[in-house]
């Protein structure tokens, strides 16, 4: 049921029962009234004749074919007078018709049917005679019936006319509504531009800023899951390349050419496996996965092995400074984890550090957190790149890593309650990153 | 055929340039976007291979920049990117093919054989010149319908001879072409492959222009030494 049509129920049905009640009121009010008023018509017209019997001498007691005539005295239809005497002789009667005498025994208002008709008497004794006025229920009820009519037709048309206006109100109050469902109705089901609605209550305002901002943020999202993809498949895609050529070259040569291209070839498939690791790697971070081995390094341990981990070949250039007092507990994250960010860290260092320059680590812990700093000798990198460090997929220059390498140890920061702080200068990069250790 | 590769993988460069070169094409290779500018300055290339994930400079910028100073030679485009809009954008930027990453290195050579085919005018991939034919990415040449035996530099030399039919060409031109810039050359030995390619095809082959260079004989040049 639409909303229009609920509200225009629900008002317009509480409307009419208010009109109904208020005109029910009103009309048993009148009615009310004009029996009243009536009555008083009975008592008044039976005064009148008293009065009129007081100035007339004294009627003779059998009063044969004394009567008036109805039809002579033009009293209207519906209305009869009769006095009789205190014995119940008839003295005079307005009418021939009702033939049967009214009923004047009990003094004051009297219903009594006559003839088979209802008819309101009322009698009044003055000296020796009674008075009886009376009038035809029927007539009453006639009048009553057209002063109804009368009074319910301009409330009836009242109560049309609100209700129209109330279908008309109640359709341009949701007219904004209305505007913003067709603007829905008309958009694709994976469209995110923004709806454009004018003008908009403002109460409605709010919500069309919020949709609008929501279709903005999916847009970012959907964009820079887009350009991941893309990067990713990049990123397999030219490990691949270089594969491929190789071995086709291979298969057009031979001799020591070939020779060199199939080694190429698989130089090729050691940078693949790589990126497929670290993303692997990557991904798993991420998502919801337990890393929770069981296994637990200290900070030592973590140092040791990350050094073994990284850039196997170079293991001599990792220069690694043990404080004399450290702490024994635990890391508080992984092994697999800290070893991992720990490793990613020095292959990187060890990158960027041209020729065989030395990398070098040391290890502090205060408190119940262990401070790894990993300090290069490269070039270092200039202000404005160092947010682009974490990115995927960024790279420093001509780099020949994998672009991961940093964006895996910001998931494992962020993953594990560590702290990363990158700190760049002339002579090369100084990498802060603190662990949380297990309380002893 | 001279081919300018700009590819900022070392390994995936390697490749390419071992692949082209054993196919018979004449390769240099650059890494960067300003080293491509350069070399596009001191040597004449009849084909460019550009990757677009150059490291200094967008390879798609490069490009319409290269275009916009008045580059004129085919460019096949090489990426990883396989998004519709990125190949309407590289298509739009001025490159004239698009190669898709991996892919396949006589598909390469093929396609820019088609590239320098389109260039020349020519509808078919086969070169006429008079009784000769010669395909570019068969590397045969063919004389009156007889196969005629060439090595690499012949084929190289009568290849650019045959691409720039009515114009001088320079030594110094030839020399780029055929030789590329990384091998050592011997001072006479245009003159030599020159000659030999005037006695497999035909004195009339080959034009001396005194003080300026060489270019293609006559169409009905190869006739006369057909023998």
């Amino acid at each position: 049921m639409s909303l229009r049509l609920r509200l225009s129920l629900t008002l317009g049905a509480a409307f009419a029962l208010i009109w109904a009640l208020a005109a029910a009121w009103m009309l048993s009010d009148l009615r009310n009234q004009m029996m009243f008023s009536l009555d008083q018509r009975l008592v008044a017209s039976a005064r009148m004749v008293a009065g009129l019997m007081e100035q007339l001498p004294p009627l003779p007691s059998k009063g044969e074919g004394t009567h008036f005539s109805a039809e002579q005295l033009n009293i209207p239809g519906g209305m009869a007078c009769q006095v009789s005497s205190l014995r119940g002789e008839i003295l005079a009667r307005s009418h021939t018709d009702p033939q049967q005498t009214l009923e004047a025994e009990k003094m004051g208002f009297h219903d009594q049917m006559i003839d088979g008709a209802p008819w309101r008497s009322f009698t009044l004794a003055r000296g020796d005679v009674r008075i009886t006025t009376a009038d035809r229920q029927i007539e009453r009820e006639a009048l009553n019936m057209s002063i109804l009519l009368a009074a319910s037709v301009p409330v009836g048309v009242a109560l049309l006319g609100c209700l129209c206006l109330l279908w008309l109100g109640i359709g341009q109050g949701l007219a904004p509504l209305n505007r913003m469902r067709d603007a829905l109705m008309r958009r694709s089901a994976d469209s995110l531009e923004p709806l454009q609605i004018q003008p908009l209550p403002s109460e409605l305002q709010p919500l069309l800023d919020t949709q609008n901002q929501l279709f903005q943020r999916i847009g970012k999202t959907i964009e820079r899951e887009r350009r991941l993809t893309g990067d990713a498949a990049h990123e397999l895609r030219s490990p691949l390349t270089a594969i491929k050529t190789h071995l086709q070259v291979a298969r057009m040569t031979d001799g020591a050419a070939r020779d060199q291209s199939l080694a190429r070839a698989e130089e090729g498939a050691d940078r693949l496996h790589r990126t497929l690791e670290q993303l692997l790697l990557l991904a798993r971070v991420e998502g919801s996965l337990s890393f929770d081995d069981g296994v637990q390094c200290s900070a030592e341990q973590v140092a040791k092995l990350a050094i073994q981990d990284a850039a196997s070949g170079d293991r001599q250039r990792i220069k690694f400074q043990l404080p004399p007092k450290i702490s024994h507990a635990p890391v508080q994250m992984p092994a697999v984890l800290s070893i991992a960010a720990l490793r990613n860290l020095l292959d990187n260092a060890l990158r960027h550090t041209p020729g065989d320059g030395a990398v070098e680590l040391s290890l502090e812990t205060t408190g119940n957190r262990v401070q790894f700093v990993v300090r290069d000798h490269g070039p270092g990198i200039a202000e404005d790149d160092l947010q682009h460090l974490t990115q995927r997929f960024w790279r420093n220059g001509q780099s020949t890593g994998c672009g991961l390498g940093l964006a895996i140890v910001q998931a494992i920061v962020q993953r594990c309650g560590c702290t990363l702080h990158f700190d760049s200068r002339p002579d090369g990069l100084r990498v802060e990153l603190t662990m949380p250790l297990q309380p002893v | 055929m001279h081919v300018l590769v700009c590819e900022d993988d070392e390994l995936i460069a390697s490749g390419i340039v071992a692949g082209l070169t054993a196919q018979g094409l004449t390769v240099e290779h650059v890494a960067t976007a300003s080293s491509a500018r350069a070399m596009l300055k001191v040597a004449e290339f009849d084909v460019m291979v550009l990757d677009l994930g150059l490291p200094d400079e967008d390879g798609l910028k490069l490009l319409q920049q290269l275009r916009h100073s008045g580059l004129e030679i085919p460019v096949l485009i090489l990426t990883a990117r396989d998004s519709v809009t990125d190949r309407v954008d590289g298509l739009q930027a001025g490159a004239d093919d698009y190669l898709l990453k991996p892919f396949d290195l006589r598909e390469l050579a093929a396609r820019l054989h088609t590239l320098l085919r389109r260039v020349a005018g020519r509808s078919v991939n086969l070169i006429e010149h008079g009784r000769l034919t010669y395909d570019p990415s068969s590397r045969e040449t063919m004389l009156g319908g007889q196969p005629v035996d060439l090595s690499r530099r012949e084929q190289s030399l009568l290849q650019a001879l045959l691409h720039n039919r009515g114009r001088v060409l320079s030594t110094e031109q030839l020399k780029d072409s055929v030789y590329g810039f990384n091998d050592e050359l011997e001072s006479n030995a245009l003159n030599v492959h020159i000659h030999h390619l005037r006695r497999k095809l035909g004195n009339g082959i080959v034009e001396t222009v005194r003080g300026l260079g060489y270019r293609l004989g006559p169409a009905d040049g190869a006739e006369e030494l057909k023998k």
